[in-house]
């Protein structure tokens, strides 16, 4: 039986089991990395490092965790955060790396083409409406959940993702259906 | 003319044009900066043990004599039955102690049960 993300919560507040916070980890990892490759527009290196700092944050933090959001949002926020002082402390955000966009795995049901179209489009939207495009339409959350994470009205969560999602569908307009 | 795709068709792509990001020992570089678990040292544990027998061994001296001399006495008066009874009622209590204390520090009972003491 697969023990939940709540059970393995409530071994690290329990026991401070680090191999249990380990498998929280190797769950969220991808997600995590992922977010933050597309707020630091691709930069790999740079999203790695902010996602090791992620992780060593919500394991510190791990007992402010009330569990009235899902882990996952929980840890978004604390990423959503890392990157928000990165940026600060650096003052600039890094540009497009068009070689570290095509290095990643292809995925097998999207156009290679169509997906770099769209990876591309994302990265050139605002900060804040690529944020909300992602945390949403690309991880699922609720618009509420996003607004969490971001510590943001709702209000402008909507907004955030309407005016991504029609920005995106007119860079992607050549790839629609004809 | 081109036609924009809809919400459902972008929120899609979005999601398979997100691979899923091989761990690639990210999980094991997370681990390595973890800090220590923080844990009394053995040293501590066994000096903790071994004053606590002494203080108990000390009591027990001062409370020798004729008080415990006295209980064993008036023990050994009561009927064979009565005696087991007792020994037995002890037996469940220490037993159940140990069960509760041996649950509570075995994670995989604890989850599995779902008990909360």
């Amino acid at each position: 039986m697969e023990l939940t993300d709540a059970d393995l919560i409530a071994r690290v507040l329990a026991d401070d089991d680090q191999h249990a916070f380990g498998e929280l980890v190797r769950r969220h990892q991808s997600s995590v990395r992922g977010l933050l490759r597309q707020l630091t527009r691709t930069d790999v290196a740079l999203a790695d490092d902010l996602a090791q700092e992620t992780f060593l944050r919500a394991y510190k933090n791990i007992r402010s965790f009330r569990g009235e959001a899902r882990f996952s949002t929980w840890v978004y926020r604390i990423a959503y955060n890392c990157f928000r002082e990165d940026a600060r402390k650096r003052k600039e955000l890094v540009g497009v790396d068009d070689e570290l966009l095509q290095a990643e795995h292809d995925p097998q049901t999207v156009d290679p083409g169509l997906r770099h179209d769209l990876m591309h489009a994302l990265s050139l939207l605002p900060l804040h409406e690529r944020t909300a495009v992602v945390l949403c339409c690309q991880n699922g959350l609720s618009h509420d959940e996003a607004a969490r994470v971001l510590n943001i009205p709702l209000g402008t969560v909507k907004t955030n993702v309407l005016r991504g999602r029609e920005k995106l569908k007119r860079s992607l307009a050549a790839w629609g259906p004809n | 003319m081109n036609v924009m795709i809809d919400d459902e068709t972008l929120d899609r792509q979005l999601r398979e044009a997100t691979p899923y990001i091989d761990d690639e020992g990210f999980t094991a570089r997370v681990m390595a900066r973890l800090p220590a678990a923080p844990r009394e040292p053995r040293w501590l544990r066994a000096m903790i043990l071994l004053g606590l027998a002494l203080l108990g061994s000390g009591i027990a001296y001062l409370l020798g004599g004729g008080f415990i001399r006295e209980g064993v006495t008036q023990l050994s008066d009561f009927p064979i039955w009565l005696l087991l009874v007792f020994a037995f009622g002890c037996g469940l209590v220490v037993g159940a102690f140990a069960v509760i204390v041996a649950v509570r520090k075995t994670p995989e009972v604890r989850d599995v049960a779902r008990l909360r003491f």
